[in-house]
């Protein structure tokens, strides 16, 4: 179509609009030609005395009878293509995409998680889609693919990336704030790289401290950055020991991040709203256990 | 029709007409107390407008930010809340109430041989209504947590979530659904028993079939967005739960619900745009219109099929496989009707004697930027491809060629054709031409770039962009300046008319319907006396 | 019927009482859809929780919810009293069924009231403690009862306040045997909201 197709299904996509594209491209150049053509012909000074013609009932059937085809050979055309998208098969490999604002994070089946989603070249990929919190979809525009991820219930989709290369993963369903921000990738590449980069990253997982991963796979990251740079929240570079202005009770007061505050952060983000910052981190309160929520501080005393 | 001769010449036989009679009250309480239907038309006319004009700067403010990738000129919050704002406005005051609130109050009644519609003052609080649904509407970008940023949709949870004034915003809605059920209930009551004596219901004027079925419409779906955003109240005060995943709600459901309302209300705004089109067309080419009977029943066939095509605005929701297939199999051969209207117009032009004046170019606007609209309707009706372009810039390019190249255009075609009649005073046509051509470039160059946008993968409610979609967003901005100069250009032209417009004939087109029969402007009960129809509306013979 | 009238029919000033009646009946259904949309929450609600809606019934008030129901049909009854009354030109004897349905009307409310605080005191309402401990179904039960019986008694009110004014009306012979289209078409209000509760009890109290 218009951006560069790279999964099985996007060409049959292409296909069926391209049918409905020709289809609807005659019968608007149809009626702007008879519409300019006749306004020419008939204009008033060259056709002062009009005839009156009260229907035909010929006409009538015809012009009810062939779009009556037309759009049925079009619903048909998008039925089929729709139909493969919902059948997945068997063999797809299944990866976990939790949503949540305004972040993307995908755990693959032996728990290793990214926040790309990178799979193997024609290899059916099955996602099953979490929200934590409000609706989200999953967008990948090259690869034709969309479906909503809601808090509740289980969706899915899956793709065959059939080209290597790196491909736009958006949200298209308003979430907030950062909505432009929820974007991600796909990476497709070939089964020796994707084993590989399989490996790297499970090791890599392995090495990290358990804090780091936390935060990577709760999504605090979407919202804190590690490198100084503000997002949504403050940022967690040197966040401990850090002096600042909070938000208590409506009351403005200056605190110093030791591990109490920090906790209570976590478990009850409102209590405490950095000045500047808006109150809208969710509790991790039962989210989170106490030993998980040491690791996080632990791994925050590491951020100077 | 019965002879009105003296009428015809644009004598009044009282020697005052609407604007000039004294009624009961005087000064602004002769406006704002009034019961007649023509004062409360342009009592929504002027405020219709300004809203519309609010929606116009807000969109405008949304195309500038988007000039550039990253920040332009706003916040994301800022932007967030203007295009809920903008949705909001454009939908509910302007889009919803324009053509039935302002051209149903003022012409159904002329076009039926009536003195008023049958409850007048319910007309008038009806419009208190709107001011009051306006108001609270302005009233939580003020107050409360800041302006509401959930998108006109207010789709949950997340409407259940923000902090924003949802609840305030919500609430002006459900008063607006309000007003609108009450002039739908009003129509309806009117059409059946106000239609003067030999006027069948073949012989009604086209404008008023599709005002009859959008008042249905209006009285039958509005309920059902009204008790969905009472539950979005509830769930924010008492939090009842039931949208709330968190509480076992289903956010699909308030999806459901919203679009059982929200899809029929596609056809409330574009009915009566339809039917303003159809008055139009046979009045310029002079003679009958092509398929009377097909044209009306098609608006009831659009009326009662389109309130069952509501699910293909959740192809991709996670709704069931088997719902997808029948909602677009319904999505297609609504269609059809539409189709048949467009034919039928198409063929009114052949064989007449064609006066190519304002009004008339408004219309063939309409059904060229129509036909756009309706023909990607198609497009998104296909599964598989829906599936590609729902909630992106397709989407967004496509109902605004159903809506503002529909409605906003007919609605344009309208005010052209009655503006004589409504106000007594010709507008300069070649101005009003000038406008016409500037719009007309500007609206395709700003959603055609939409549509293109759309299928290169461009989400719709995005702040930000991705530096491939940067040529198409300049372009369109442009766009949206042409458009909008048009826009002025039309605007200024009408305004300059109430003044120093030249006096205008009663039927300066030569209409053959009622509202001609009349002077321009019509005097305060519409006719001397109620006409006998003895024909059909478009007898050209 | 309508191409009976003659032309000074039409006026704006001309009373229509078939005019009148069509535009209530049309209010009535716009009533009976904004219901229709909670009941088709609960019908959706009930399938994906049978087990849970059908305990939560239970503990309801069946009593309560039996003499409301035995109150509003009574009040139906005198409705229909007061109107035929009307007609007749039995002013005292109208205007005396009207009281005696605003009194069933205030009785249903205050019922009303009372089971609405009981259900409070055991800590059932919305965003509880104690419901936030329990199913999803539980939630949604009481969700619904609480967004439909609310929906329904503010209704019921409106009724009070409306059927107060006629009864002004009435004694101001506004309201007159010659024209008492107002009070017919109260009635027609009076007995839709009563109808809805027909549905609403058994859908609550009485199926579990
Ligand atoms: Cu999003
Ligand atoms: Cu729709």
């Amino acid at each position: 179509m218009f951006s560069g197709a790279a999964s099985t299904i996007a060409t049959k996509v292409d296909s069926a609009f391209l049918f409905i594209l020709v289809i609807c491209v005659l019968m608007l150049l149809l009626i702007t030609f008879l519409m300019v053509f006749f306004v020419i012909k008939y204009r008033r000074d060259k056709n002062p005395i009009p005839t009156n013609i009260e229907g035909n009932f010929l006409l009538e059937v015809v012009w009810t009878v062939v779009p009556t085809i037309l759009v049925i050979a079009m619903f048909y055309y998008g039925w089929i293509g729709y139909r493969e998208m919902e059948t997945i098969p068997e063999d797809a490999m299944p990866v976990k995409v939790t949503a949540q604002m305004w972040s993307w994070s995908f755990e693959y089946e032996n728990g290793t998680r990214s926040d790309e989603l990178v799979v193997p070249i024609n290899q059916p990929v099955k996602l099953e889609l979490f929200s934590r919190d409000v609706l989200h979809s999953l967008f990948v525009p090259a690869f034709r693919i969309k479906k909503d991820v809601v808090p509740g219930i289980r969706t899915t989709l899956w793709f065959t990336g059939d080209e290597e290369g790196t491909y736009d993963l958006l949200c298209t369903e308003y979430c907030g704030l950062r909505h432009s921000d929820m974007l991600s990738r796909v990476v497709v590449m070939s089964q020796d790289a994707f084993a590989s980069w399989m490996a790297g990253k499970t090791a890599h997982e392995a090495a990290e401290p358990a804090g780091r991963q936390l935060l990577e796979s709760q999504g605090c990251l979407g919202c804190h950055s590690l490198d100084g740079s503000r997002i949504v929240g403050p940022t967690l570079k040197g966040i401990f020991g850090r002096k600042g202005r909070v938000l208590t009770d409506g009351a403005e007061r200056d605190v110093v991040a030791d591990e109490d505050y920090l906790r209570r952060s976590i478990v009850k983000p409102n209590a405490d709203v950095v000045v500047g910052y808006p109150p809208i981190m969710p509790s991790q309160e039962g989210i989170l256990s106490d030993e998980q929520i040491d690791a996080i501080i632990e791994y925050l005393k590491t951020l100077q | 029709m019965n002879d009105m001769t003296a009428a015809a010449h644009g004598s009044h036989p009282s020697g005052l007409s609407y604007l000039e009679e004294p009624g009961r009250y005087g000064g602004i309480r002769s406006w704002l107390l009034t019961t007649d239907h023509k004062r409360i038309a342009l009592l929504y006319l002027t405020s219709v407008l300004t809203f519309y004009a609010v929606g116009i700067a807000l969109g405008v403010l949304m195309r500038l930010e988007l000039l550039t990738p990253g920040e332009t000129i706003v916040k994301p919050q800022t932007y967030n809340a203007i295009f809920t704002l903008h949705g909001v406005i454009m939908i509910f005051l302007f889009v919803i109430p324009g053509v039935p609130a302002i051209f149903g109050n003022f012409f159904l009644p002329l076009l039926i041989g009536a003195k008023d519609v049958a409850f007048p003052r319910i007309n008038l609080f009806s419009w208190y209504l709107y001011i009051a649904g306006a108001f609270f509407a302005v009233t939580s970008l003020f107050t409360g947590g800041g302006p509401p940023d959930t998108g006109w949709t207010f789709y949950a949870p997340y409407s259940i979530r923000t902090g924003t004034n949802v609840s305030l915003a919500v609430f002006a809605a459900f008063v607006l659904g309000f007003s609108s059920i009450l002039t739908g209930l009003n129509f309806v009551t009117t059409i059946h028993r106000l239609r003067a004596p030999g006027m069948t219901w073949t012989r009604m004027p086209l404008f008023v079939w599709a005002t009859y079925a959008t008042a249905w419409v209006q009285v039958l779906a509005t309920p059902i967005i009204g008790i969905t955003l009472l539950l979005v109240i509830l769930e924010r005060f008492f939090g009842v739960g039931i949208f709330d995943p968190e509480k076992g709600g289903d956010p699909i459901l308030f999806q459901h619900l919203f679009w059982i309302y929200s899809h029929p209300a596609v056809y409330i705004m574009i009915l009566p745009g339809m039917g303003v089109i159809t008055e139009i067309i046979p009045v310029f080419a002079r003679r009958t219109i092509f398929g009377y009977k097909a044209i009306a029943y098609s608006s009831v066939a659009i009326a009662a099929l389109g309130s069952l095509v509501w699910g293909h605005h959740m192809f991709v929701s996670g709704q069931s496989y088997t719902a997808n297939v029948i909602f677009s199999f319904i999505t297609f051969l609504v269609a059809i009707p539409s189709a048949i209207k467009v034919f039928n117009w198409v063929a009114t032009l052949y064989k007449g004697s064609i006066l190519i004046a304002p009004p008339f170019l408004f219309a063939l606007s309409f059904i060229f930027l129509f036909s756009i609209g309706g023909l990607t309707g198609l497009m998104q009706g296909a599964l598989s491809v829906n599936v590609h372009i729902h909630d992106t810039y397709f989407v967004v390019g496509h109902f605004h060629y159903v809506m503002f190249g529909g409605t906003a255009y007919a609605f344009f075609a309208g005010l052209h054709y009655w503006y004589p009649k409504m106000f007594g005073r010709m507008y300069s046509q070649r101005t009003a031409t000038l406008a016409c051509t500037i719009m007309f470039i500007g609206f395709n160059m700003l959603y055609f770039t939409m549509l293109v946008l759309g299928l290169q993968g461009m989400p719709r409610r995005y702040y930000d962009y991705l530096p491939q979609f940067h040529t198409g967003h300049v372009i369109a901005t442009v766009g949206s300046w042409i458009l909008v100069s048009g826009l002025i250009v039309m605007f200024a032209n009408l305004l300059i008319a109430l003044r120093k417009g030249e006096r205008a004939a009663a039927d300066p087109w030569g209409g053959k319907t009622l509202e001609w029969q009349v002077p321009s402007p019509p005097p305060h009960e519409n006719f001397e006396e109620i006409p006998v129809i003895d024909r059909g509306a478009y007898d050209y013979d | 019927m309508d191409q009976t009238h003659t032309a000074s029919e039409s006026s704006a000033v001309h009373r229509d009482d078939v005019g009148a009646r069509i535009g209530m009946w049309l209010f009535l259904f716009t009533e009976l859809i904004l219901f229709g949309g909670l009941f088709l929450l609960y019908a959706v609600y009930r399938y994906l929780h049978p087990q849970e809606f059908h305990e939560a019934a239970k503990e309801l008030n069946v009593v309560l919810g039996a003499a409301n129901t035995l109150i509003l049909l009574t009040s139906s009854f005198t409705m229909v009293m007061s109107i035929s009354y009307i007609g007749e030109g039995e002013k005292k004897k109208s205007i005396a069924a009207l009281g005696l349905t605003i009194a069933l009307a205030l009785a249903f409310l205050v019922n009303k009231y009372f089971e609405w605080t009981a259900k409070f005191h055991h800590g059932l309402y919305p965003n509880s403690p104690e419901l936030a401990a329990r199913s999803h179904g539980d939630n949604l039960f009481y969700g619904l009862y609480y967004s439909m019986t609310g929906l329904h008694g503010l209704h019921v009110l409106v009724g009070v306040v409306l059927l107060s004014v006629v009864l002004v009306y009435i004694v101001k012979d506004k309201v007159n045997p010659d024209n008492f289209i107002v009070l017919d078409n109260s009635g027609l209000y009076w007995h839709l909201v009563d109808i809805i509760w027909i549905y609403l009890f058994p859908l609550f109290y009485l199926i579990t």
